[in-house]
């Protein structure tokens, strides 16, 4: 069987099959998840860009099941691969044995969506990868409407991408369509298509005023799977941008670059402004999510290639150190069972390891050189800067020193400080949990002093030429 | 003219008889049958009737023939929809394995068999004559089948679908009697005469026969009797309901619009019926969305789900078609299995259409409980389920027809349906509340396996999209 369908079929089948364990079951079924998803990175890295194709449909397009990762998806779905492990390792709920599960098939709808060549089929998964979440809402979230918000507001971003397809896929008479160059859709229909897709994946990323759903669905669902729908699957939209908007319909993008922009850097001072008053210490981190992202989106609306090759980089250290961050407010929460900043305090006297490990975190966050966001951030802004944005550059640079400002805010919240009395002193990282998150910030620096191998394959692939 | 017919007419009305005879052999068998078994001797002999019919239709497909001087015709049309009829009769006789007092089984699994015989006619029908005769088949068996159980809500039900039927089948025939008019022929066929768009007989005749064909539809605004007939009606029938009168009346309706009129009628006397079908989709879903009974939920869903049938249709164009059966075909199953869930969760009582039944199913009934997600997803359009496939299909075809405020329509209907469907997945994996813990039915094998084979279908149709290909010009 080709190594591309074993990375998505591979997490799926282990996720069935671990229902099939006793109910009472912990330790087995994380060591098995774990285990699965490092297989998976294993067989993601080792499958390359190979692909293989199945034949789906031949009218009224031509449509396959065509897996295969681009150069940009490759290092996507080792991200994704990489934070489903550390999320499994580090899962301490209820229930366990389900919930390893839903991650699992999280892992495997995702990674069909990541590998996925073809339109259709992206559109297919793009559904798919709500319905673990939704689950786990409904078995694990803080409150009932939650469930409802995150997976209605996608679902409608959903079915509109399956318009936009359906319509591609008539105009242009195949969906086969993802990572193939030379493909561009012109005419009248283009826009509308171009909308129905950025549609979706604005709702996904998210961006101001789309966002409303993503706050509660970030703090209500369990610190393990936050961080794997905050560091990858809120990529989807990015990705989608960056594989099927910038390359098959650049002129399109270009007619929409001023309200993308708009947009953009709402999201970014917005969320910034908000990060910085919140006192829920993982909403600070949503909201910092919803201003990361949105410089994303504001490289992606800039059109330029320098820009774009910064989004690829920022997408994958964003990816890592939110999940940290979400794993170790995890941590914390898990030891003081709060997660409300003026109550938290002075943990870093008891808890070095944790400390450390949220420090490495917030410093990639705002943007520290030798960490992997900065290496993102900088291209973004060079490139945007170079194609005349010279104002949204400006406020996205304020928004940027407004990182650094929230996160010491929440470190110094948490870590810093007088010892508290009111909170209970528990033993720091333990071994296993310190494992856990200790792949991701070998990650975030080595993606920070090496990002080389994400910008020399992005470039082909993106194939935004000069954009009229 | 001498009426005289050859054996190739019989042959080619042959499923029809093999259903018929069943029937009879089921009131038979039942007289022999000791009282225990007479519930499952029905069944099973209901079972192999339907499977023998479905084999002789099979025979028949890609083998064109004008029975009775062109008032019932073979070939690919017919068979497809004598095929969906014939799943959809057999997935609703299997729910007779829980359901009703067992003295009333045969009766009304005999009654169930002939009414699929209406089905089967208005399949296959191409004169006025046979289109109603069908449906008088198909309704005369209905009207006792609702009100088959010792319920006041059944008779209420079986006395509202009276009323309500007749005064659709008063509408369709005396458009049938108008149509005569204008043509002097009761042969779709002679609709086709393209003086006809001058003639106002014809334009009220082909009006009021749509409107009767809309109100077996449920269309909006047709469409009340719908969720109270169901609701009131036994859980078997109202899954025959739900699948075989639609499928009969979609047969009619596709007939109709396809092969017996002109070009440039169609388009002007349609337009009202894919408004109506646009705005079915958004009604039905929102009606969805406060219902607490399984049987009004898939009443209110039916009416939208055939609203995305109807709306493939628009355009007239041979691909709708294939997508509408496909659809279709998609439809019964995910409600054949929903309805199996129901059945395997009810005793006597049908405690299965109430939706509080559901709370912590999961728990109780892992694999009723998988099976039911795969439906509800399948319905609200989910992958990986045929219910995705289908709206893509419909969704491609109806852009390409340049309908694109019909899909705009499917796409907001779907979006409000998706509340009204996750709620019962979410009532049956949310952490248990305590109630309903102790009440565990009986594993009933029949009801689980039409489960099982409906949840495997409505997968694999996703995988394997087969959509008969050859059925266009076998309209005619």
């Amino acid at each position: 069987m080709p190594l591309v369908l074993v990375s998505i079929l591979l997490p799926l089948a282990a996720g069935a099959l671990l229902l099939m364990l006793p109910r009472s079951d912990r330790a087995l079924s994380r060591l098995l998840g774990t285990v699965v998803a490092a297989i998976t990175f294993g067989t993601v890295w080792l499958a390359g860009t190979r692909d293989w194709s199945f034949h789906w449909l031949s009218r009224p397009f031509v449509s396959a099941f065509h897996f295969g990762a681009t150069p940009v998806s490759f290092w996507i779905a080792l991200l994704l691969a990489l934070c489903t492990a550390c999320a499994i390792a580090a899962c301490r709920v209820e229930r366990t044995r389900d919930f390893v599960a839903l991650l699992l098939a999280l892992e495997g709808t995702m990674l069909g969506l990541f590998l996925s060549r073809d339109l259709l089929v992206f559109a297919l998964f793009w559904d798919l990868m709500l319905v673990p979440v939704f689950f786990a809402l409904v078995g694990w979230g803080e409150h009932p409407a939650t469930a409802w918000r995150y997976f209605i507001y996608n679902f409608a971003g959903g079915l509109t991408l399956l318009l936009a397809t359906a319509a591609f896929g008539v105009i242009y008479g195949t969906t086969d369509v993802i990572g193939l160059p030379g493909v561009s859709l012109i005419g009248g229909w283009a826009p509308w298509i171009f909308a129905g897709f950025a549609f979706a994946f604005l709702v996904k990323t998210p961006v101001w005023p789309l966002h409303t759903w993503m706050p509660p669905t970030y703090a209500g669902l369990p610190s393990a799977m936050t961080s794997v729908v905050s560091g990858v699957q809120s990529k989807a939209g990015l990705y989608g941008f960056l594989a099927i908007a910038t390359a098959m319909m650049p002129a399109a993008l270009y007619r929409y670059a001023t309200p993308l922009i708009v947009l953009a850097l709402i999201s970014l001072v917005y969320g910034a402004l908000i990060a910085l008053v919140q006192n829920d210490v993982k909403r600070v981190v949503a909201y910092s999510s919803l201003s990361h992202l949105g410089l994303i989106i504001l490289a992606i609306a800039s059109g330029n290639r320098l820009a774009l090759d910064g989004a690829l980089v920022y997408i994958v250290a964003h990816g890592l150190f939110s999940a940290v961050l979400f794993l170790v407010l995890g941590y914390v929460e898990e030891r003081e069972e709060t997660r409300s900043l003026p109550q938290l305090g002075g943990l870093g006297w008891s808890n070095p390891r944790l400390s450390g490990a949220l420090c490495i975190a917030a410093l990639a966050a705002l943007g520290l050189p030798g960490l992997a966001g900065f290496a993102g951030e900088l291209l973004i802004l060079i490139g945007v800067y170079q194609n005349g944005y010279v104002w949204p550059a400006n406020v996205a640079l304020v928004a940027i020193v407004l990182a650094s400002a929230y996160m010491l805010r929440l470190y110094q919240g948490i870590m810093n400080g007088p010892q508290r009395k009111d909170l209970p002193v528990r033993a720091d990282l333990t071994w296993i949990e310190g494992l856990a998150v200790a792949p991701l910030l070998a990650a975030l620096v080595l993606v920070g002093v090496y990002p080389k191998p994400l910008l020399d394959n992005a470039v082909t692939t993106v194939q935004s030429g000069p954009i009229p | 003219m001498t009426l005289s017919f050859t054996g190739a007419d019989w042959n080619a009305i042959a499923p029809i008889d093999v259903l018929a005879a069943t029937g009879l052999a089921v009131l038979l068998a039942d007289l022999v049958a000791g009282r225990k078994q007479s519930r499952y001797v029905s069944i099973i002999i209901g079972l192999v009737g339907v499977l023998v019919a479905a084999v002789v239709a099979g025979r028949q497909f890609g083998h064109e023939y004008d029975a009775f001087f062109g008032g019932f015709m073979t070939g690919g049309f017919a068979t497809v929809f004598e095929e969906i009829v014939l799943i959809g009769t057999a997935g609703s006789l299997l729910l007779y394995s829980t359901m009703g007092a067992a003295s009333r089984v045969p009766g009304t699994v005999a009654i169930m068999l002939w009414s699929a015989c209406g089905a089967m006619l208005m399949a296959g029908a191409a004169n006025l004559i046979a289109i109603f005769l069908g449906l008088e088949l198909l309704s005369l068996g209905l009207y006792a089948l609702c009100a088959a159980v010792d319920r006041k809500t059944a008779r209420e039900s079986a006395l509202k679908y009276l009323i309500l039927s007749s005064t659709a089948t008063a509408f369709l025939l005396f458009g049938a009697a108008l149509l005569f008019g204008a043509t002097g022929s009761v042969m779709l066929a002679d609709l086709l005469n393209p003086s006809l768009a001058s003639n106002p007989v014809f334009w009220m005749g082909a009006g009021m026969f749509l409107i009767g064909l809309v109100f077996k539809l449920s269309l909006v605004p047709f469409h009340t009797w719908t969720p109270d007939v169901f609701e009131g009606a036994p859980l078997p029938v109202t899954a025959f309901m739900s699948v075989v009168t639609k499928a009969g009346a979609l047969a009619v309706f596709a007939r109709f619009t396809y092969a017996a009129l002109p070009a440039g009628v169609a388009s002007k006397l349609l337009l009202p019926v894919w408004i109506v079908a646009g705005i079915s989709m958004i009604v039905g879903n929102v009606g969805m969305l406060a219902q607490r009974d399984l049987k009004r939920l898939l009443a209110y869903s039916g009416i939208a789900q055939i609203g995305y049938i109807v709306v493939a249709l628009a355009g007239g164009t041979p691909l709708g078609l294939r997508y509408a059966i496909y659809y279709l075909m998609a439809y019964a199953f995910m409600n054949l299995g929903a309805f199996a869930v129901a059945a395997s969760i009810s005793g006597p009582n049908e405690e299965g259409s109430e939706l509080s039944s559901y709370n912590g199913l999961a728990r109780r009934r892992p694999w009723l409980a998988a099976a039911m997600t795969v439906f509800l997803l399948a319905l609200s359009g989910l992958p990986p389920t045929a219910g995705f496939l289908g709206k893509i299909l419909i969704l491609a075809v109806t852009v390409a027809n340049g309908y694109i405020w019909l899909a705009a329509a499917l796409i907001a209907g779907t979006a409000i349906s998706l509340y009204a469907y996750a709620k019962v997945i979410r009532a049956m994996y949310a952490p248990e509340d305590g109630r309903h813990e102790g009440d565990l039915r009986p594993f009933v094998p029949l009801a689980w396996a039409s489960a099982a084979v409906c949840a495997i279908a409505v997968i694999a149709m996703t995988f394997y999209p087969l959509t008969p290909s050859n059925v266009l010009p076998l309209v005619r």
